[in-house]
């Protein structure tokens, strides 16, 4: 594993991104990280809170365009997560908690597609099962320790 | 025109503003009146965002005026402490005026306890800020010192446990602080994006099958991660304010999080907003003031990004 992170880090892009001084290297591709967070972890949010029962009025079905945000947010923030990780495999891929947040992504995705079937489904205006509640505040929580376990690996290096 | 002399001008606006504001609150009581009401909850609602820079200056005051001679550095931690309280006061004054409109929309009518409670809050905050005003006035004039005692503050109103030293003690004192408050920060801001993005997209025409009643409902989510942000943001700043206010990124960023809020009360209180039914398209206008929602708040995130990069905090 050791010689697979220093093979990543000593990519051309993952030493520039890593030694660059301007704004246009690692300060933009964690700008778009965050963006990609507000888009993916934003749109989750709501579409829980709403299957939890917050803002009971709102149609469930008119949020499954809030979907594609979701995907598109998750697409660019696995890509700028990698160029991430890359520019500091060495010392990121040795840290726990850098795979308890890998985890908390991968459960979230995992809960993204039975969500995503239920919203898009013909039934998703009528009453929402327990078992969907129960997973829109599993991924609710999931999200919340993907965001706080990210944050936490800028600290802990 | 520099930062010090944007404190002193700012300083005005929750001190007499609370003031005018609690007037009109008082009219509306009198004339029974509703429109009234509204008016001067968006007036202390626009007063709490601009109280944030007038805190915030208070530190490019405080590095211009401690260098001069006969300035007493104790009336200036006062002057500080006493702020951050008022602050705190006028920042939840402004935020149950934004609820008191927020519900006024309710097709259950508004709410009872939203104005006795903005009454109540702006009453303590106006008290507070007097007490901000005197102990900031005799820092650089010693003329109206009387009998050569400063009139500081009684302790209560000044609590030492929020001076910039204390807050700043803790943030490091505890190693796991700043991390923590770090992901509050950006757990409030996925809140606070989630709301602007499915309230704006609405009216830009996504959505469309969701009357914007509807949409309306899921407001205060937003304004919980805007609570969040601002708690967690304020004691980033308060603690290490230094790194802050020369800082070009962050004066950007607090400039796009002032626009971006004032826009707040267009979703919550406009009637062409309001007025879209299922199916319905917004105007024009509606439309681009959604599209500047957007881009205002990527803004806020961009430049808070940007902190570390183009200025130097960390």
């Amino acid at each position: 594993m050791e010689s697979f992170f220093e093979w990543l880090q000593g990519l051309s892009i993952a030493n520039w991104i890593a030694t660059d001084e301007s704004i246009w290297s690692f300060p933009t591709i964690l700008f778009l990280h965050s963006v990609g967070m507000g888009l993916t972890a934003g749109v989750m949010f709501m579409i829980c809170l709403r299957l939890v029962g917050v803002g009971r009025p709102l149609p469930v079905s008119s949020m499954r365009v809030l979907f594609t945000i979701f995907w598109v947010g998750f697409v660019l923030n696995a890509i700028t997560g990698s160029l991430l990780f890359a520019a500091h495999a060495t010392i990121t891929g040795n840290q726990p908690i850098y795979y308890a947040k890998l985890s908390l992504i991968a459960v979230g995705v995992v809960l993204a597609f039975p969500l995503q079937h239920f919203v898009q489904g013909d039934a998703s205006d009528g009453r929402i099962p327990v078992r969907v509640k129960g997973m829109a505040a599993a991924a609710l929580a999931v999200w919340v320790g993907v965001i706080t376990t990210g944050r936490f690996i800028a600290y802990l290096q | 025109m520099n930062f010090v002399h944007l404190h002193l001008l700012l300083n005005h606006v929750p001190t007499v503003g609370t003031i005018v504001a609690l007037g009109l609150l008082l009219l509306a009581f009198a004339k029974k009146s509703d429109d009234l009401t509204r008016g001067s909850f968006a007036l202390f609602f626009a007063i709490a965002l601009v109280s944030l820079p007038t805190y915030m200056t208070g530190y490019s005051a405080e590095a211009v005026v401690k260098e001069r001679p006969g300035v007493n550095l104790e009336l200036i931690n006062e002057h500080q402490s006493s702020a951050l309280l008022a602050l705190v006061f006028m920042e939840a004054t402004g935020v149950v005026a934004w609820f008191g409109l927020w519900q006024a929309r309710k097709p259950t009518g508004r709410s009872r306890w939203a104005a006795p409670s903005v009454l109540l809050l702006s009453v303590i905050t106006i008290a507070l800020m007097a007490n901000v005003a005197t102990i900031g006035g005799e820092i650089t004039h010693p003329e109206i010192v009387s009998q050569g005692q400063p009139s500081a503050s009684i302790g209560a109103l000044a609590p030492a446990a929020l001076r910039s030293a204390a807050i700043r003690y803790y943030q490091f004192h505890h190693p796991n602080a700043w991390p923590t408050l770090e992901a509050l920060h950006f757990i409030g801001l996925s809140l606070l994006f989630g709301v602007v993005l499915v309230g704006n997209l609405r009216i830009l025409g996504f959505m469309r099958t969701a009357p914007y009643v509807d949409i309306h409902r899921l407001l205060p989510w937003g304004v919980w991660g805007f609570v969040i942000n601002s708690v967690t943001g304020m004691l980033f700043f308060v603690g290490q304010a230094f790194q802050y206010i020369d800082n070009p990124a962050f004066h950007l960023k607090v400039l796009f999080m002032l626009l971006a809020g004032a826009n707040v009360l267009y979703l919550t209180m406009f009637d062409d907003v309001w007025a879209l039914g299922t199916g319905d398209q917004a105007p024009l206008s509606a439309k681009l003031v959604a599209a500047s929602q957007i881009f205002l708040w990527v803004g806020v995130i961009y430049f808070g990004r940007m902190l570390p990069y183009i200025g130097g905090a960390f």
